[in-house]
């Protein structure tokens, strides 16, 4: 759980701050103040510049891709394993341990030990993905599942539900918003390993890039990748948000 | 499956000799009532004295220690078809709205979706609530959320209606309108009904008999007849001197039990 | 019984392990004895500890500043609203970018040394230590400073013995959060830069094929910092007694 961060709010004062920003930097960029701050128009020049000739599209393909990958598994995966451990108290003894170690875990350290596995591929990165946001998911669809009302539990039994209505019609629905939670949070974790993984590997996609224009002290395209970064993690973050206001409409 | 739209008849509730414990605490011991058919009758007592403990066994929400509760001939031995609970929180599914918590009973025994429908709006006609079908229990009041657990409770025909301090919830006046509402619903179409109450205006008012229930451990201390006659709804009868007197007697005996 | 699940569990972990390392699926998985045995010829050369030492210069020097200038940065968001309203939309564009990207940028500015795995650090911890400290002075009860206004409180006065106490339980919050983000941070950063701490360790471990020290090193790791961040819990819990 991210405590104290709000939904990103683009407002009329976040359009402000944000032309505020760019305009300081354009002049920081102007008056030469340091070689590692290049003027936002050059910044966007480059930007342009790689958009048009492939590369930038080609990394963020594959980046795409390898968070396709890695996030899907993770959220029927998470969303399976936390509903488990919700409802069955044993399997949550057995697994609780270690969601809750590996969910504030530095799991970069783990990126390694994947690339071991599968050598230096590509399925790394998904691998990468998968981790940084399965934990996420299992530990709130878990805490959705055990926070169900138990007078509705109740009211249901008194109307002859069986284990499985009442999984089916109070248990999961009244989930359903932590669910939503686990995967808003576990896409924004999931954008970290996609970035955290293409880098180590350093082989593919816009984190191989970012390495690449380090190395190569190429500081307006190194910008232009990170703000493209930036720009897919807040268009994954507002997708899911999105997706979440059109399930839930109840509050 | 029971056929949901005949009108059914009311039974007998018969409690023998029920104790239940919960770890070191003896909620019920030995506790012998008998409901008659059609009969309105309230638990009421201190706290602690086990009368929600006794709802929930007649439910078949919880399971005696020993003894066992017979409802119309036949032992309790888990949530049954006969009865209807209606909650004190009133239990509604915040993500469902009004038509779909009222089919919600309807649902778990298998009725089909048009049907269900057609009943539902039919109980929440009769609750009166209708024209809003649509609207989330969160839209909804205090009083118009517990008439959709009403409409809910009688939408599958049950033989028997048990109320757990269904108006503790809702404010003095919403709640004299509910009750002479659900006196004019049961003398339509007359239940057994058991009503767990704080209120000893409300059990006299509402009632044929008033069970008190003492606590630690929890069992039948006196058992009150109450002759005011029928209908009450709407007669003024809380401005009456038996209305009165029947309270205060209720009241002394509650009284010795503080 | 719970207790025996969860030992069930931890044993059932290891002989995946066992398992994992006999199957021929990567030729380089070493076994949970290897693993062990590699880890204490570690900790007796020293290598891993002089490694961990490095490693924590920078966590200790980066975290430290994130919260010496996190807190009150947080908290004059949250005294000075429209500070507040503008700077946690910078924040909040912060928190959205996956932080890693920035760590090219960090070394290319500050070159390859200690420094820079500090900046890595402090870029990683310090939006949520200022976002939290934020949020706890923004979500005092207004009731509180009614009361205390009533009492004829002074500005400073308020902010101290109401604000403060409010909001510590958030900051505190903020703090141990922005400790796993920090050990993320320290960890990418060293994979990434190389020359220093664990994560020279892990990486030239496993560029000379031994993967049992790898594997070794990188449990370490975790360990460590699976026991700073119960540490900091354990203190946030006696802080926050109040709390039960």
């Amino acid at each position: 759980m991210t405590p104290g961060a709000r939904e990103s709010d683009l407002g009329r004062t976040g359009l402000i701050a944000v032309a505020g920003l760019l305009i300081m930097w354009e002049a920081l960029g102007r008056l030469d103040v340091s070689m590692f701050v290049p003027p936002v128009t050059t910044v966007a020049a480059a930007w342009w510049h790689l958009v048009g000739d492939g590369t930038l599209t080609r990394a963020a393909a594959s980046s795409l891709v390898s968070l396709v990958k890695g996030f899907v598994p993770a959220a029927v995966l998470g969303v399976a394993v936390g509903l488990a451990m919700g409802r069955f108290a044993t399997v949550r003894h057995l697994l609780d341990g270690w969601v809750n170690a590996l969910m504030s875990a530095p799991l970069s350290a783990l990126v390694p030990v994947l690339i071991a596995l599968f050598g230096i591929r590509d399925t790394v990165v998904a691998a990468t993905v998968f981790m940084f946001s399965f934990f996420v998911i299992v530990v709130n669809t878990l805490t959705g599942v055990r926070s169900t009302d138990p007078s509705l539990v109740e009211m249901a039994r008194s109307f002859g539900a069986g284990e499985f209505a009442l999984f089916g019609r109070v248990y999961l629905p009244s989930a359903l918003p932590a669910v939503m939670l686990g995967l808003r949070l576990g896409v924004v974790q999931a954008v970290k390993g996609m970035v955290v993984g293409e880098m180590l590997i350093s082989l593919v996609g816009l984190g191989e890039r970012l390495i690449y224009y380090g190395n190569t002290f190429l500081i307006a395209e190194l910008y232009a990748v990170i703000a493209s970064v930036l720009l897919i993690a807040l268009a994954t973050s507002q997708l899911a948000q999105a997706l979440d206001r059109a399930l839930i409409r109840w509050k | 499956m029971a056929d949901v739209t005949a009108a059914p008849r009311p039974v007998e509730i018969v409690v023998d000799g029920v104790s239940k414990a919960f770890g070191t605490v003896q909620a019920l011991n030995d506790v012998h009532v008998r409901v008659r058919a059609g009969e309105f009758l309230s638990l009421i007592g201190p706290s602690g004295c086990g009368k929600t403990t006794l709802l929930k066994t007649i439910a078949g929400l919880v399971a005696p220690d020993s003894g066992r509760v017979v409802v119309g001939g036949r032992t309790v031995e888990g949530p049954g078809r006969e009865c209807s609970v209606v909650f004190q929180d009133f239990a509604l599914l915040p993500w469902a709205t009004v038509q779909k918590n009222a089919e919600f009973g309807l649902l778990l025994r298998g009725v089909p979706a048009a049907a269900r429908a057609e009943r539902a709006r039919g109980v929440i006609a009769k609750v009166g609530l209708a024209g809003f079908e649509h609207a989330y229990p969160a839209q909804l009041s205090g009083g118009m959320q517990q008439r959709v657990g009403l409409a809910r409770a009688l939408a599958v025909n049950p033989q028997v209606l048990l109320m757990d301090e269904p108006f503790a919830s809702i404010d003095e006046q919403t709640r004299r309108v509910f009750q002479d509402d659900l006196l004019q619903l049961w003398s339509e179409e007359r239940k057994t009904v058991v009503l767990v109450t704080h209120s000893m205006e409300e059990a006299i008012y509402l009632s044929d008999r008033v069970v008190v229930l003492s606590p630690r451990p929890g069992r039948v201390h006196q058992v009150l007849e109450v002759p005011l006659p029928r209908p009450r709804e709407g007669a003024g009868v809380r401005a009456t001197a038996e209305f009165a007197r029947l309270v205060d007697d209720l009241w002394k005996v509650l009284r010795k039990l503080q | 019984m719970v207790v025996v699940l969860r030992a069930a569990s931890v044993i059932a972990f290891v002989l995946l392990w066992e398992w994992a390392a006999r199957v021929p699926i990567s030729f380089n998985f070493p076994s949970p004895w290897a693993t062990l045995t590699a880890l204490v010829a570690l900790l007796r050369s020293g290598a891993i500890l002089s490694a961990t030492a490095t490693s924590l210069q920078s966590l200790a020097l980066g975290f430290g500043i994130a919260i010496a200038v996190g807190v009150p940065l947080g908290l004059v968001m949250g005294v000075v609203r429209p500070v507040g309203r503008v700077a946690r939309i910078y924040l909040d564009l912060l928190i959205a970018l996956p932080t890693a990207a920035l760590i090219p940028l960090v070394i290319l500015s500050f070159g390859i040394n200690i420094l820079s795995s500090a900046v890595i650090v402090f870029v990683f911890s310090v939006p949520f230590v200022t976002m939290n400290a934020y949020g706890g002075v923004r979500d005092v009860r207004p009731h509180l400073v009614e009361m205390a206004h009533a009492f004829d409180a002074s500005r400073w006065q308020v902010f101290v013995r109401i604000v403060l106490p409010s909001a510590l339980p958030m900051i505190l919050a903020g703090i141990r959060y922005a400790l796993s983000r920090a050990f993320v941070g320290l960890i990418v950063g060293e994979l990434l830069l190389s020359p220093f701490g664990l994560g020279r360790l892990i990486m030239a471990s496993r560029s000379m094929f031994e993967h049992d020290r790898m594997f070794a090193t990188v449990l370490w790791t975790l360990l460590l910092a699976g026991v700073a961040l119960t540490a900091l819990a354990r203190l946030e819990g006696r802080l926050l007694r109040w709390r039960t």
